[in-house]
This record gives structure tokens, C-alpha cells and sequence, in this order.
């Protein structure tokens, strides 16, 4: 029963059982692990305090406790009023009264994650971006019922380059100035002063929820520190408050979009907390004069790349980072040779299937030598015929004798579950897809609305199954398999319509490739025949 | 404790990621089985050395056949001897070296 086993079926076998690996792991563990790098305890113990003090301001102690560090904003400035309108290109974003970024809106409609709507990407509720938050809970709360004043109402950045306006806030102690240079590509500048010291923290906030993630995306934030080291903070998974410092990076991010701050000073200590979904809050405790940089955008690689190189550090994958990193590079670089991300995926795929092909082709001469020892085989199995550990050893000591082993391996199967998991990420995370277009298909991020590429990937799947010998004893790991099509093409009904082109063909290039050596396998079969029909007739002469 | 839960997670892994891995292994024992009966037998640095050098063996590039895993220390006295419920015959390999071999006869 093993002989027949061909690196095809294994194939599909990895495939399976890293899909099977994927969900079971995502499901058990969370796929970051949480570092905490904590540097100075006794600092972190001291913001506790502080910062629990400033909870106790607004609410009672009963929700302090539960509910930390979100910061709920007095009423008569909930509806907060826009202060600053903000015109780019390819954004508009608005500014409150409170110096906030309130609202951040992206123009171009690939973006649109509701049909016919624009993508906002602040949060409606929640921490926002800029927010200032004074340790003294008194100042705090007259900070948070005092409008800025803006040295400009307006920004046109749709002529320019970049544009500047000044933010004042005159507070009864002291006055809080913010200077925002903003860009055409989405990042900024910011220096705020404090006339007089006071310990205050600046918020990142939070990302946007409106935008609905797909499954088995990470979203959450991250904090890429001086190390080399990112740290991951997945939504829904953030247990207690953890302080950092050389910090390069800190953002919140979704699977497309991401808000961060970055240029921050060796010094500065960046808190993560929880809010009451877990998730992910972003803060630090700022100086009294302090000068970082920001962005608020699609984490596309290009863009990022050209505002700071180290900003592409922010593009995540999750736990396969380091293989989904260098991949989505190749892909990008295709990219450029062919113009087209559809026909960059079909590269790719090609790519990695060479990479493959030395093992491939030992298989396959393996199988040659395999029609030898056929029979002999046969004898095997039907002697030991129901001890499969017997028949096992007894099979493997004939391939031993032969050197011939019609079986791909473990390693193979071990080395490509990261692979295949990898390829997921990328294109499941990177914002280029979107509204990528390919021959019929309009956007590669968004699910096939003809359902034609699942249905083609189910179908080569079928047929795939079809012409590879099938090997199972058991009629029902038989019948699992004959429904692992059926199910798949469920699975990928709405995945984005570019992961499913990689699944169809990859499908296409394991059918080329068993269909050469189904073909092989019966040239040799026929010059057998041939053989023993020929012996046969020496035999009578 | 460590190794009781390794042992555990090899028998999980056997009952279902296997029916569909099933037969890809160029070995006998597979290396699943080579890891379980290391694992049972031999300290774990060893086991986990072995196993992990074996799994790197288990390509296109390599014969495969028969490869048993090696007694580390001999120290096992069982007290009672009957052929159904000896799980392993050690087979003298070199000085101090045990070939492991599964007994086909044990059941349970």
C-alpha cells in the first residue's frame, strides 16, 4: 500500500495538515508571544499609581479597576467639535478641539471596506491619536474642558507638499502648545511644549474597529524597540500593562491600516494597556518639550519605505514573520518585473514549486526504480496482511535491499507547513492587493464575486486527488479525503480572491507534474509487458 | 512530567495528524514512532537530538529503511518476563548500545 504513494499525494498532505496545524494553533495559542520587556520595575510601579490616579477623576473606584487607562472624555466635549480640516490628495483628516486627530478618512476607493463608503480610520470610540492626559488629575480635568485654539482653520495639502499649523491651549497653570506639520503621504511632525513642567502622557490611542478583519489576520498592536525586537499585542489578548523603552516604533494596527508614532527618544517609556476588550491602548509618558514623528495610513511598503526605512518594520505577519517578511520582498519585486500582482502571485508560486524541485525529482527517479521491486512488494504485503507494524518493517527492509523509497519524507512535510502559513499572511496582511487588479478580477483583496476561482481551485483539487493513487485502507480516512475538495472550496468561498489564485495554481503545477509521472510510470509498465510477453513466447519456442 | 506530556502530545499527534501525513515516512519505525519509543527509553536531550537528526534525515535525499533508536543507558530490570508483555527487545549493538526493538507480540 505504500509504494504507491507519490510526492504528489504528500503534497496535499502537508497541505492539509499545516491547514489543519494553522487552525488548531491559532485556536490554542495566540501566535505572538509577549515579551515584556521591562527594563526599570520600580518606574512602571510608579505609573500605576499615577495613572490610577487619574482614572479615580472620572470614574467611580469600582470602574477605575476594571476599566484603565480608556479615557473617557466629559461630556460636553463627547461630540467634540472640528477644529482643524485637513485636504490631501489622498486623505482628509480632521482635527478636534481638544488637539486630537479626530477623524482620517482615505479618498481612494480600493480602500473602501463598505461599498460606496470611504474608510475612516480613527475610531469613533476609544483612546484617539495626539490625545494629552496630565498625571494630576485636577489639571486633567480642566485640560479636558479647554478647546485649543488653532493658528489655521483650513490645510490644503492638495497643491503642497506639507503644511503647518500651531495648536494653543491656554490652561489656568500653564499653556500647551502643539506644532503639527503634516504631509501629503500621511505621516507628520509634531513638537509640543508645556510652558511649565507637568507629568502628562501623549496617546497613540487606538486602531480603527469599524473596519471588519478577516479571519486569521493579526490586528492588534506592536512595539518595534531598539533590539531589533517587536513585540505583538493581539486584540482581545493584552493582560495587565506593560512598560518599554528605546522604543523606534509603537502602532496600532488592523490588518491594513495602522496608526503609529515613531523617532521617539531612547528614554521615553511606551505603555501598552488593555481596555475592557483587551485590547490593545497605546501611550507614553512625555517630556515637558518633545519632538517625534507619526503616521496614520494603509501599511503599504512602498510608502512606508519612502517616510523612514524603518518603518516597514511595522508591516506584520505574525509568528511566521521572518519567512512571510523576505516572501512578500520577492513578491514585491515581481511586482515590478511583471506590473501586475496577480501574475506576481503565479511567479511566486512557480518560485517556490523550483525551490522544490530537486526533492521532486528524486521522488520521482525513486518511483522509477520502485516498478522493479513491484512485485516483490505484493508478495510482502499479502504475508504479513493485517499487521501493519510487521508489514511495515518488512516493506521498508525490501526498499532498503533495492534503494528504492517511493516516499517523499518528513522533513519535506515539516519544512512546508511554514511555508504554506507564510504565503497566508502575506497575502491575507499586505494592503497592496488591494484593489489589485487581474485579467476579470478587479481587486485580489476582496473575495471572488463570481465564486469562479474557488470553484476551479475545488475543481483541480478533485482532479489532482484523481489521478494520484490513492493508498487509504481505511474507507473512512478514504472518504475524509474524497471530501477535502467539497470542504475547501467552502473554506475559500470569501478568502481574498489572490490567496485562492495561489491555491488554484499551485493545484495546476502538482497536476503537471503527477501527470508526468503517472506518465512515466506507464511507459515502464508497457515495456514490462512487453518484456514478459516476449519471455513468454522463448519460453513455448 | 516533561516527558510524560511529550509522550502525549507524539500519541495525539499519531491518532489524528497522522491519518493524514499518513505514510510519508521513509523509515520504519516512523519517525513519529522512533521519536515515541526515544522519548520512553532515553534522556530527554538525547531523545530530543536523536529525533530532531532523524526527522533531518527523513528526505528524498536519504535511503531510509530500517533505522532503530539506540538504547542511551542500559538500567531497565523488569520483574516479570513473559513474551506478551515485554514492549522492546534491546538487541546488543556495541559495547553498552542497545538497538530498541518494538516486540510485536505486546499488547496494550
Amino acid at each position: 500500500m505504500l509504494e504507491n504513494m507519490s510526492s504528489n499525494q504528500r503534497l496535499m498532505i502537508a497541505v492539509v495538515l499545516s491547514f489543519v496545524f494553522f487552525i488548531g494553533y491559532t485556536a490554542i495559542f495566540p501566535p505572538e508571544e509577549q515579551a515584556l520587556t521591562d527594563q526599570n520595575g520600580s518606574h512602571k510601579v510608579q505609573d500605576v499609581s499615577i495613572i490610577d490616579n487619574i482614572e479615580k477623576g472620572y470614574h467611580d473606584a469600582a470602574t477605575a479597576s476594571s476599566v484603565p487607562a480608556t479615557p473617557e472624555v466629559a461630556p460636553a466635549l463627547q461630540s467634540s467639535t472640528k477644529l482643524v480640516h485637513i485636504e490631501a490628495q489622498d486623505f482628509t483628516m480632521d482635527i478636534d478641539t481638544l488637539g486630537r486627530i479626530d477623524s482620517m478618512v482615505l479618498k481612494k476607493d480600493k480602500y473602501n471596506i463598505e461599498e460606496g463608503h470611504h474608510t475612516e480610520l480613527v475610531s469613533r470610540e476609544g483612546a484617539k491619536t495626539l490625545h494629552l492626559r496630565f498625571a494630576d488629575g485636577a489639571l486633567d480635568a480642566t485640560a479636558l474642558k479647554t478647546p485649543y485654539v488653532t493658528s489655521a482653520s483650513t490645510l490644503d495639502l492638495m497643491n503642497s507638499e506639507k503644511a503647518t499649523v500651531t495648536l494653543t491651549q491656554t490652561l489656568p497653570e500653564l499653556t500647551v502648545t502643539k506644532e503639527i506639520t503634516v504631509y501629503a503621504d500621511g505621516h507628520y511632525d509634531i513638537s509640543i511644549t508645556l510652558s511649565k513642567e507637568k507629568r502628562y502622557f501623549v496617546y497613540l490611542g487606538q486602531r480603527a474597529k469599524n473596519a471588519n478583519e478577516q479571519i486569521m489576520t493579526v490586528h492588534g498592536a506592536l512595539i518595534y524597540d531598539g533590539e531589533d525586537l517587536t513585540t505583538v499585542f493581539e486584540d482581545g489578548d493584552v493582560e495587565g500593562r506593560s512598560t518599554f523603552s528605546n522604543v523606534k516604533i509603537m502602532s496600532a494596527f488592523g490588518q491594513y491600516f495602522a496608526g503609529m508614532f515613531y523617532g521617539l527618544d531612547r528614554d521615553i517609556n511606551v505603555i501598552v494597556d488593555r481596555d475592557r476588550n483587551s485590547d490593545p491602548v497605546l501611550y507614553f509618558d512625555a517630556k515637558p518639550t518633545i519632538d517625534f514623528h507619526g503616521y496614520i495610513g494603509p501599511k503599504t511598503y512602498e510608502t512606508l519605505q519612502s517616510i523612514d526605512p524603518i518603518l516597514v518594520h511595522a508591516i506584520e505577519y505574525g509568528f511566521f514573520t521572518f519567512i512571510a517578511a523576505p516572501m512578500f520582498s520577492v513578491l514585491y519585486w515581481l511586482h515590478g518585473i511583471f506590473g501586475n500582482w496577480g501574475w506576481a502571485i503565479i511567479a511566486l508560486t512557480l518560485i517556490i514549486r523550483l525551490l522544490m524541485f530537486p526533492l521532486t525529482y528524486k521522488g520521482m527517479v525513486s518511483m522509477q526504480k520502485m516498478k522493479e521491486i513491484a512485485p516483490k512488494i505484493k508478495e510482502i504485503q499479502a504475508k504479513h496482511k493485517g499487521d501493519p507494524q510487521r508489514m511495515n518493517a518488512a516493506v521498508m527492509e525490501a526498499y532498503k535491499k533495492h534503494g528504492a523509497n517511493p516516499l517523499g519524507g518528513c522533513l519535506p512535510m515539516l519544512l512546508q507547513i511554514p511555508i504554506f502559513f507564510a504565503i497566508y499572511r502575506v497575502l491575507l496582511n499586505a494592503v497592496e492587493l488591494q484593489g489589485a487588479s487581474w485579467l476579470v478580477w478587479s481587486d485580489l483583496s476582496r473575495m471572488d464575486p463570481w465564486f469562479v476561482l474557488p470553484i476551479l481551485m475545488g475543481a483541480t483539487m478533485w482532479y489532482q486527488q484523481h489521478i494520484t493513487p490513492n493508498t487509504f485502507t481505511d474507507p473512512m480516512q478514504a472518504k475524509l479525503f474524497k471530501w477535502l475538495p467539497v470542504i475547501f472550496t467552502f473554506f475559500f468561498l470569501t478568502f481574498p480572491a489572490g490567496l485562492v489564485l495561489y491555491w488554484l495554481v499551485n493545484n495546476l503545477f502538482s497536476i503537471a507534474q503527477q501527470y508526468m509521472v503517472n506518465k512515466q510510470f506507464e511507459t515502464a509498465k508497457a515495456e514490462r509487458q512487453d518484456k514478459s510477453v516476449t519471455e513468454k513466447q522463448h519460453d513455448k519456442d | 512530567m516533561i516527558r510524560k506530556a511529550l509522550l502525549s502530545l507524539l500519541v495525539i499527534y499519531q491518532k489524528f495528524f497522522s491519518l493524514l501525513s499518513f505514510g510519508s515516512c521513509r523509515f520504519y519505525p516512523s519517525c513519529s514512532e522512533y521519536a515515541k519509543w526515544q522519548f520512553e527509553q532515553n534522556p530527554l536531550i538525547y531523545a530530543f537530538f536523536s529525533t530532531f537528526y532523524r526527522i533531518a534525515r527523513c528526505n528524498q535525499f536519504c535511503k531510509g529503511g530500517i533505522d532503530y533508536p539506540i538504547l542511551h543507558k542500559l538500567s531497565q530490570q523488569p520483574s516479570n518476563l513473559t513474551l506478551d508483555t515485554i514492549k522492546y527487545w534491546l538487541i546488543p549493538k556495541s559495547h553498552h548500545r542497545f538497538y530498541i526493538i518494538k516486540n510485536f507480540t505486546f499488547k496494550g
